[in-house]
């Protein structure tokens, strides 16, 4: 890595860290000087003292969605690469399922959640982690297939001209020229898992996860522990980019020297 | 030859089995529509084994079609060829060519040595084999230190010298080249081409060699082939062979200049014969 790439990242880390802190300090100012009811809006600090309190719950709680998430995610990036790719082989298949998934991204989470929740005995996590490989899975399948259909043409060619089988371009070419386009739908899709393991919560089946805790805690008072449960939720997001942009850096070595170009 | 050959007579003389042998190969793409291209008609022609022949047009002129028919990527609509004495398709399963294009086409994910190792592995070599014949290749193009590095980390020039350490790694009697050094500076392109020279002269490879450089064709060549456009036809075979000892000299020396003058005119003739006559050959370089 070079100066110029150093001094990047290092931009990139501080603007946003110095803006949430502006915003923090903003907002505790704002709310001491007018007073605001906690109900309505509590001030950073008193959320900071009760997340400290309770860091125990909130953990519990992280976990829970955070396992829901990441399920629904692993699922979500297998089915997507595999469908995509027996769809690149036969055209019918994508033909089929690009339409499928324009109809089935316009129905509304709720729903799709509520009928999946009446499918499996209360208690189950399973709702939740089949309505994360939904959306992830649409995520990945449109990325993929556009990575297998954009291959160097050249490179194409000369497979031809080895005579290589079809399994071998898939697996040579097709496949790796792939990669950057899996880990930009990679990037994509692991902060929404977190947001749709979180809002299929919400909508019903067992109390453990985030979503459940921040609906029970706002409706019984305890509003500084929602906000907690907020924050939790953040960084729980947090840490899914992260992770992947990090996979990502690791595993297509290429593909970064292309974007520093 | 005698006008009279008895078949005994023809066994003897041991011709030896073309390289390629094109018979009135035509190639339309979507016949019989409105979009109909007739991009090449009625190509004959016949390249001994070890000969450079370069294919010179303007653009458009159906160069690359017939390179890739050659190279079975495309089937031609009308005619017969035959490459080693076998069906394109043949040769093709048997790697009996190597092929390099404008674009090295590398793979970004694979160093140095496993992107020649590339056609070898498809073949189903052993690693170690592998390993031995990718050292060579790059002893042969003179970048022994080179791999592992990858693909990013090379220059334009050593790139497109990887993709013809590639295309010969299998030891094919045939190389296909589609303006292989169109993409490279002037200095670079000279070097090159004094190194593909000596790498077939090591090699006895045979080449078929798309250009649009006039001096690169008459530098290269054995023959040149001088082809017109709409529809893709050869209007004129040049024979050239400036000899063995080929060298930066070679460039200066005037029967270079008779050749290239030579080939400008038939080109100029071959603009005539087609129906853009006012219009010069486009896309030829002079340089
Ligand atoms: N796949 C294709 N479909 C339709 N027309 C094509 C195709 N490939 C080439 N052509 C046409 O065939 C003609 C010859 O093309 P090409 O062989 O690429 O020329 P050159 O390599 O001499 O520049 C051109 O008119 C081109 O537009
Ligand atoms: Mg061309």
């Amino acid at each position: 890595m070079n100066t110029t790439t150093l001094r990047r990242n290092a931009t990139n880390v501080a603007v946003p860290l110095v803006f949430g802190v502006i915003v923090l300090v903003a907002w505790q100012r704002f709310v001491e000087w007018r007073k605001i009811k906690p109900f309505i809006l509590p001030t950073p600090s008193t959320i900071w003292h009760e997340a400290v309190d309770k860091v125990n719950l909130l953990r519990a709680a992280s976990f829970v969605t955070g396992e829901n998430a990441i399920v629904g995610l692993l699922l979500g990036i297998i089915v997507g690469t595999v469908v995509a790719m027996i769809a690149n082989r036969f055209r019918v298949l994508s033909e089929l399922i690009t339409p499928l998934a324009a109809a089935i991204s316009a129905v509304p989470i709720v729903v799709i959640v509520s009928i999946l929740n009446n499918m499996f005995p209360l208690g189950s996590q399973v709702a939740r982690r089949l309505m994360v490989t939904i959306i992830v899975f649409f995520v990945v399948f449109v990325n993929v297939a556009r990575g297998l259909r954009q291959s160097d043409p050249t490179q194409v060619e000369l497979m031809r001209s080895y005579a290589a089988s079809e399994r071998d371009v898939m697996r040579k070419v097709r496949l790796p020229n792939a990669m950057p386009f899996l880990f930009t739908a990679i990037k994509i899709a692991a902060p929404i898992s977190v947001t749709t393991a979180f809002v299929s919560e919400y909508f019903g089946g067992t109390q453990d996860g985030l979503g459940q805790k921040i609906a029970s805690s706002m409706s019984s008072s305890k509003f500084p522990l929602g906000w907690a449960y907020v924050g939790a939720a953040c960084l729980v997001g947090l840490i899914f980019f992260a992770a992947a942009n990090i996979l990502e850096f690791l595993a297509v070595p290429w593909q970064r020297r292309r974007d520093s170009r | 030859m005698s006008d009279v050959q008895t078949p005994t007579a023809i066994a003897a003389s041991a011709v030896p089995i073309p390289a390629v042998a094109a018979e009135s190969v035509g190639k339309s793409f979507n016949p019989g529509t409105r979009k109909q291209v007739d991009a090449l008609v009625d190509v004959s022609l016949t390249i001994r084994p070890g000969e450079f022949v370069s294919l010179i047009g303007p653009s458009g002129c159906g160069k690359s079609t017939l390179l890739r028919v050659v190279a079975d990527l495309l089937q031609p609509t009308s005619g017969t060829l035959l490459v080693n004495g076998k069906s394109a398709k043949q040769a093709r399963l048997d790697q009996d060519y190597g092929m390099a294009f404008q674009q090295a086409g590398l793979f970004e994910w694979r160093n140095v040595a496993r992107n020649i190792e590339l056609p070898l592995e498809i073949r189903g070599w052993d690693a170690a084999r592998r390993h031995a014949r990718s050292k060579e290749m790059l002893e042969l193009v003179k970048l022994p230190d080179f791999a592992n590095h990858m693909p990013w980390q090379l220059s334009g020039g050593m790139q497109q010298r990887i993709a013809i350490a590639r295309a010969l790694a299998a030891n094919p009697p045939l190389l296909l080249m589609d303006e292989p050094f169109g993409a490279l500076d002037e200095m670079t392109r000279e070097h090159m081409q004094a190194e593909l020279l000596s790498i077939c002269a090591a090699t006895g490879t045979t080449v078929v060699f798309v250009t649009h450089s006039i001096p690169e064709a008459v530098y290269l060549s054995d023959r040149v082939v001088v082809m017109s456009p709409r529809p893709g036809r050869i209007t004129s075979i040049i024979d050239v062979a400036l000899g063995d000892a080929r060298n930066d000299d070679t460039r200066e020396a005037s029967e270079f200049y008779r050749k290239i003058t030579e080939v400008r005119e038939a080109l100029r003739g071959a603009d005539h014969a087609g129906r853009s006559a006012t219009t010069g050959a486009r896309g030829i370089e002079d340089r």
